[in-house]
C-alpha cells in the first residue's frame, strides 16, 4: 500500500484542512499515511473528527513554512520545518511520495535539496493541471502544462525531456492511452520561436515513446489539441496565471452585470447549472494538485487554498501514481532518449 | 433476564470482574437496515461473526487472572431479547469463552406488557442491572467494562462507576434519568439500588472501554474523563489493560496476531494503533515502547525507521498533553452538561 507522507502545516488553511483531509481518506481508501507538523496541533485535531488511526501516523516537526515567506531562506533557516521533514522521509525510504499544498517555491527546493534527479533529467518541472475543451472520446477534461514555475528559461534537451515526463504522468493520471503532447509556441510552424523551440519541436519529434502533435499557441491551450502543453517556466507560469486571471475576470463581469440588469439575472439564472459544471471543472478543489517532476520521488503540489477535498484528492493522485510505476515509468522513458 | 450464578462469593478471595456488552463490542452485529435487523433472531451460533482479537482478549483476561491467584467473573449484558439467547451461548461455546452469566432484556415482556418505551430504552435497563448485578456480587471486585458507541455505553457505564464511587448524589441521578427519559419503574429501582452503593466502592470500576464501532471522535469523551478509554481495535484496549496489569505482554501479542489473521492487516497498522493510544494519553511510553519493540521482535509489526526520534518527540508531545490538558483519572463527569450535549447532539 502506497505511503504517503502530507505535510500538515502548508496551505492557507493548514493545519486544520489537511488533517481533515487524511483523517477523510483513512476512513474510505487503504491509503498510509503520515502527517508532519506540530505533533500535538494534529493529534487534536484528529481527535474532533471521524479517523481511521491505523492508516494514519504522526512525524512531529517544529517549524513551517508560511505561504508568504522567502522560499530558500526559509529552508536554509528552518531545517525542521514541516516539508523539509516530509522530503527527508521521502528520500530516507519511509514514503512513497509526498503532498504539499504549502509555499510552491518551498516544495519544489525541498524536494532539489532532499531527492536526485532521475538519471539523465537535466531539469524538474512543476505541472499544473487546467480545464479545456475535450476533443475526442476519453480524453480527460484536465490538461497537463509543464512547466509552470520550477525553471525560468530552458535548453531543447530540458523541453523535450518535459514532454516525456508530462506525457508519463497523463497516461498514469487520466489514462489516456496516448496523451497528445504540443510544445507552446508562438506559431504552429517548426521554425518558429527562435533556436530553443525549433531544436525542443525537433527533439520532440524524434521520440517514440510520446505523440507529439507539434507546436500549439497561446488560443490552442484552452482547446481539446494537446493533452500536454510544454513550455519553459517563465512562459507556463505566465499562461497559468493568465489563464485563472481570465476565468476570474469572467466571472467578475457576469456576476456584476447581473446584479445591474434583471435580463441579465434572469439568463445567468437559466444558465446557472451549467455554469456550476463550469465553475466544477474549473475548480482546483476536484483535481487535487498538481506533479512536480523529474526527481526520484513524486511530489504532488496541491493549491495553496486547497481544502479538505483538494488535498484528498491530491493523495489519492499520488498514491495512484505511486501505484502505478510512475516514476519507473518515467525513468524508463527518459533512459530511451538520453 | 438473566442466567448470572447465585452469589456469594467468599469475601476474603481476590475477584476482578470483566462486564461486556455483547453487541458491537464482542460481536459484529449488523443493525443498521432492517433487512440485517430481521436475520439476527434466526443466526445460528455459527453465524455470528465477533469483533477481531475480542475473544481472545477475554480468554487472556481470564487466563491472566488465575495466574495472578484472582477470580475472574466475566458478564455479558446485552439488551437483545433472551430469544437469541442459545445463539449466543453456542457462539461463546465456539470462542472457548467461559462466563459467568449473561444478562437478556426481556423485550418480549415489555411488549405484552404494553411498555413500547422500554423496548428501546438503554440507560435504565443496562444502568439497573449493572447495580443489580453488583449488589449480588462480592463487594471488592474490581471492575472493567467494555462497551460501544452505539447506544449510551459511555453514559451507563460512567454513571454506574460514579454511584459505586459516590461522586454522583441520588438527586443528580434522579435529574439525569429524568433527562434522558428513564421510565419511572425503572428509575425507582435504580434510584433504590444506588441508595444502597453509593459510595460503596470508590475505585470499584477501574476502567471502562469504549469500541469507536461508528468511529465517534475520541474528542467527544472527554467529558467522561481518563476512565474512559475510547478504542478503535481490540489491540488498543489489550494494551491498555497490560499497562493496568491484567494481561501479560504475551497475551497483548495474541490478540495483535488474531488482528492480522482476522483482516490480513498490516504490521504497521499495529503500530499506529499503539502509537494513536499513545498521542492521546492512555497509555505510558515505557509500556508503548515494550509493546511496539515485541510487536517488532514478533514480526508482528516492524519498528519506526526512525523510532528512536519517534520516541522521543512522543515524550514531548505526552509532557505536552499532560501540561494542556490535565485530566485527573477519577473525577466525576458533570452528567448534566453531558446529558445535555446528547441531547443538543440529537
Amino acid at each position: 500500500m502506497p505511503r504517503i507522507v502530507v505535510d500538515a502545516m502548508g496551505g492557507d488553511f493548514a493545519p486544520d484542512e489537511m488533517v481533515r483531509a487524511v483523517a477523510r481518506a483513512s476512513l474510505d481508501s487503504e491509503i498510509q499515511m503520515i502527517l508532519v507538523g506540530n505533533a500535538e496541533q494534529i493529534q487534536s485535531l484528529l481527535e474532533t473528527g471521524e479517523y481511521n488511526p491505523e492508516q494514519i501516523s504522526v512525524r512531529h516537526s517544529g517549524s513551517a513554512i508560511g505561504m508568504s515567506e522567502d522560499p530558500r531562506s526559509a529552508l536554509r533557516a528552518k531545517k525542521d520545518a514541516s516539508i523539509r521533514v516530509a522530503a527527508r522521509m521521502v528520500a530516507a525510504g519511509e514514503a512513497d511520495a509526498m503532498v504539499s499544498a504549502g509555499n510552491t517555491g518551498a516544495c519544489v527546493l525541498a524536494a532539489a535539496k532532499h531527492w536526485r534527479l532521475l538519471p539523465g533529467i537535466r531539469r524538474a518541472a512543476l505541472a499544473s493541471v487546467f480545464p479545456r475543451q475535450t476533443e475526442y472520446e476519453g480524453q480527460d477534461q484536465l490538461g497537463l502544462l509543464l512547466d509552470v514555475g520550477a525553471t525560468t528559461r530552458c535548453e531543447p534537451l530540458e523541453l523535450a525531456q518535459f514532454g516525456v515526463m508530462g506525457s508519463a504522468y497523463a497516461q498514469c493520471v487520466s489514462k489516456v492511452a496516448s496523451p497528445r503532447v504540443a510544445l507552446l509556441n508562438m506559431g504552429a510552424e517548426e521554425n518558429k520561436g527562435g533556436d530553443v523551440l525549433v531544436s525542443a519541436h525537433q527533439l520532440l519529434r524524434e521520440i517514440p515513446s510520446i505523440e507529439f502533435i507539434g507546436n500549439v499557441e497561446g488560443h490552442d491551450v484552452a482547446t481539446g489539441r494537446a493533452d500536454v502543453i510544454v513550455t519553459e517556466g517563465l512562459l507556463g507560469n505566465v499562461v497559468l496565471k493568465l489563464l485563472e486571471g481570465v476565468a476570474e475576470v469572467a466571472s467578475g463581469l457576469a456576476t456584476h452585470a447581473a446584479l445591474d440588469n434583471w435580463r441579465w439575472r434572469f439568463g445567468m439564472a437559466m444558465l446557472s447549472s451549467g455554469i456550476e459544471r463550469v465553475r466544477t471543472l474549473a475548480d482546483f478543489e476536484t483535481y487535487g494538485g498538481a506533479p512536480v517532476l523529474g526527481f526520484e520521488h513524486l511530489c504532488i503540489k496541491a493549491h495553496g487554498r486547497s481544502r479538505a477535498g483538494a488535498v484528498g484528492n491530491a493523495i489519492k493522485v499520488s498514491a495512484k501514481a505511486v501505484r502505478d510505476g510512475l516514476i519507473s515509468d518515467v525513468a524508463g522513458k527518459i533512459a530511451g532518449i538520453t | 433476564m438473566s442466567d448470572v450464578p447465585s452469589w456469594p462469593v467468599p469475601v476474603e478471595e481476590r475477584a476482578v470482574t470483566y462486564r461486556w456488552d455483547l453487541d458491537k463490542t464482542y460481536l459484529r452485529t449488523e443493525f443498521e437496515s432492517l433487512r440485517k435487523m430481521v436475520r439476527i433472531p434466526f443466526e445460528a451460533g455459527a453465524d455470528k461473526v465477533h469483533l477481531p482479537g475480542v475473544p481472545e482478549l477475554v480468554r487472556a483476561l481470564r487466563r491472566h487472572a488465575e495466574d495472578d491467584k484472582e477470580r475472574p467473573y466475566v458478564f455479558f449484558l446485552s439488551a437483545s431479547p433472551p430469544q437469541i439467547g442459545d445463539a449466543i451461548r453456542e457462539k461463546l461455546a465456539i470462542d472457548e469463552v467461559a462466563y459467568e452469566g449473561i444478562t437478556f432484556k426481556d423485550q418480549l415482556g415489555h411488549l405484552v406488557r404494553g411498555r413500547w418505551g422500554s423496548l428501546r430504552e438503554q440507560v435504565g435497563y443496562k444502568l439497573g442491572e449493572l447495580l443489580a448485578a453488583r449488589a449480588a456480587g462480592p463487594a471488592a471486585a474490581v471492575e472493567y467494562l467494555f462497551g460501544d458507541d452505539w447506544e449510551s455505553d459511555p453514559l451507563i457505564y460512567s454513571l454506574y462507576a460514579d454511584v459505586l464511587a459516590g461522586h454522583v448524589d441520588l438527586e443528580t441521578l434522579d435529574r439525569v434519568l429524568a433527562r434522558v427519559e428513564v421510565g419511572k419503574t425503572a428509575s425507582r429501582r435504580i434510584l433504590g439500588l444506588a441508595d444502597v452503593l453509593c459510595g460503596s466502592a470508590p475505585d470499584a470500576v477501574a476502567q471502562v472501554y469504549i469500541n469507536l464501532e461508528r468511529r465517534t471522535p475520541p474528542s467527544r469523551f472527554r467529558a467522561y474523563g481518563r476512565r474512559l478509554v475510547p478504542t478503535f481495535n481490540t489491540l488498543q484496549a489489550a494494551a491498555s489493560l497490560y499497562e493496568l496489569g491484567r494481561l501479560g505482554l504475551e497475551d497483548v501479542m495474541e490478540v495483535a496476531r488474531s488482528l492480522l489473521g482476522a483482516s490480513g492487516e498490516a504490521g504497521y497498522r499495529l503500530r499506529n494503533s499503539i502509537d494513536d493510544l499513545t498521542r492521546r494519553g492512555h497509555l505510558g511510553l515505557t509500556t508503548r515502547d515494550r509493546i511496539v519493540r515485541r510487536l517488532a521482535r514478533e514480526g508482528l509489526a516492524p519498528l519506526a525507521p526512525n523510532e528512536t526520534a519517534l520516541r522521543a518527540r512522543l515524550r514531548a508531545a505526552l509532557a505536552q498533553l499532560k501540561r494542556t490538558a490535565p485530566r485527573p483519572r477519577h473525577a466525576s463527569a458533570d452528567y448534566e452538561s453531558v446529558v445535555a450535549a446528547l441531547g443538543a447532539a440529537e
